[in-house]
């Protein structure tokens, strides 16, 4: 067996497209998802019910079953009950999206609860609404101590967008199977599809690893 | 136009689904015992104070950890079969991936768990004239093991989520099984759904009997790793 990565320098325009697809649905799914992540989050830390309970569902749904399901669902049997069609890209952006959202959600929601109830109080004492000691005092706290976890929902999301491929969003992985099939090279296309989400997460792991020791320093 | 859901058409293929199910947990059962295994092996090779053994695993743990699943399961079932010249099987690509993606995270897992432990056990097993190994079997890790198991069950849950993408080679897993049945039915709505929720049943009694597992070991004041 001779290995030989002509034929996929060859394809380096396939590629990039591929990343660039890879880098749009990341950063589609990291805002929504952690976006909407930290109002269900706030939605399961209420008192009022009617936000309480319908948070805690989502959370619990999206968490227990698997995103590749979820993203099925949202291409295949989602647009049956709307009057348009659904791309690959929108299926793929919900499902994990949602998913991730249900996810940090749930470390928005540790990070809060691990603040001191002094924090709450102090705020109170200095005329502060709910609205305002959340944004002002409590959130910035917890931000410190949620950063790992959410540096490690950021790598998470990366790796999912590769699901996207099983919808046929144009992503890494969809162009290394087609370099892979038009070139008959599965070995060099793939290990080079693998390299390359090495070399993109490899960055981030490190510094999540960062964030968590400063943060045991810290503590 | 309201849709009128059917579910008769998906519910008369119930037999596809059951033994889409009973993939599901064969893929996820043979990947957990080999995953844990493999952990283990790998925590302990990474705990060595010989470098020879202990990069190597370290090197394994990253790569698998920092690599997308659906990428590594690509790779060992269109590259690995072409480069060593065996045919592998749909189940078989699915259970060498999942186990070792699995075993790079339990691995994380044990050396939490036995770097939790406290010197003084290390010092008393070796006062009382025990070696490396036996201590980390009789001392270590029976005390370790028992901080690890939410975080293990955790891992578990987690991947029995991850096996679905063994739907992509074509192995009849359940989330396979229902794209069989939306095809045979034309009922991709209703059959998503039911499967949708076949998952989450699972999955979420599994979670519960972890959270009750968790909540017993916090009262009876064990410690946990995550």
């Amino acid at each position: 067996m001779r290995w030989d990565f002509a034929s996929v320098f060859d394809n380096t325009d396939a590629l990039l497209v591929g990343a660039a697809g890879t880098l749009r649905i990341f950063a589609i799914c990291l805002v929504l998802g952690l976006s909407l992540g930290l109002l269900v989050g706030l939605g399961r830390y209420s008192r009022n019910r009617w936000i309480h309970i319908p948070a805690t569902i989502f959370v619990e749904f999206f968490r227990n079953t698997p995103v590749l399901v979820q993203i099925l669902w949202f291409y295949f049997a989602l647009p049956i009950l709307l009057p348009f069609q659904i791309s690959p890209l929108a299926a793929a952006s919900l499902g994990i999206s949602l998913n991730s959202a249900a996810f940090s959600a749930e470390i928005y929601r540790g990070g809060i609860q691990s603040i001191e109830t002094g924090q709450w109080d102090g705020a109170r004492a200095l005329g502060m609404r709910w609205g305002q000691a959340m944004r002002r005092i409590i959130l910035p706290q917890a931000l410190k101590r949620m950063l790992p976890a959410l540096t490690n929902r950021a790598i998470e999301i990366f790796k999912m967008s590769t699901l996207a491929s099983a919808v046929a969003y144009v992503e890494l992985l969809q162009q290394g199977k087609l370099i892979a099939s038009l070139n008959y090279n599965p070995i060099e296309a793939y290990t080079a599809v693998a390299v390359i989400f090495f070399v993109f997460l490899w960055p981030l792991v490190q510094f999540s690893y960062f964030l968590e020791r400063r943060l045991k320093r810290d503590e | 136009m309201a849709y009128e859901w059917d579910f008769s058409p998906v519910l008369a293929n119930a037999p596809l689904l059951a033994e889409g199910l009973a993939n599901t947990l064969k893929i996820t059962g043979t990947a957990l015992v080999c995953g844990v295994v493999l952990g283990l092996a790998l925590a302990l090779l990474r705990l060595s104070p010989r470098r020879f053994l202990s990069w190597p695993a370290g090197f394994v743990i990253e790569v698998f950890r920092t690599t997308p699943p659906l990428v590594q399961l690509f790779w060992f079932f269109f590259a690995l079969p072409i480069l060593v010249g065996i045919e592998m099987t749909p189940f078989v690509a699915g259970a060498v991936t999942f186990s070792i993606q699995s075993a790079s995270f339990f691995a994380e897992v044990f050396r939490a768990g036995i770097q939790s432990i406290e010197r003084g056990q290390w010092d008393g097993a070796r006062a009382i004239g025990m070696r490396h190994d036996q201590a980390m079997r009789r001392i270590i890790l029976p005390q370790a093991v028992k901080r690890m198991i939410p975080a293990f069950m955790e891992r578990a849950i987690e991947l029995m989520k991850t096996t679905t993408l063994i739907a992509t080679i074509s192995y009849a897993d359940l989330l396979f099984a229902a794209n069989e049945v939306s095809q045979k039915t034309f009922r991709p709505l209703e059959t998503y759904t039911v499967v949708a929720l076949i998952y989450f049943v699972v999955i979420f009694l599994a979670s519960q009997i972890a959270r009750l597992v968790e909540l017993r070991l916090a009262r009876s004041g064990e410690s946990t790793v995550h």
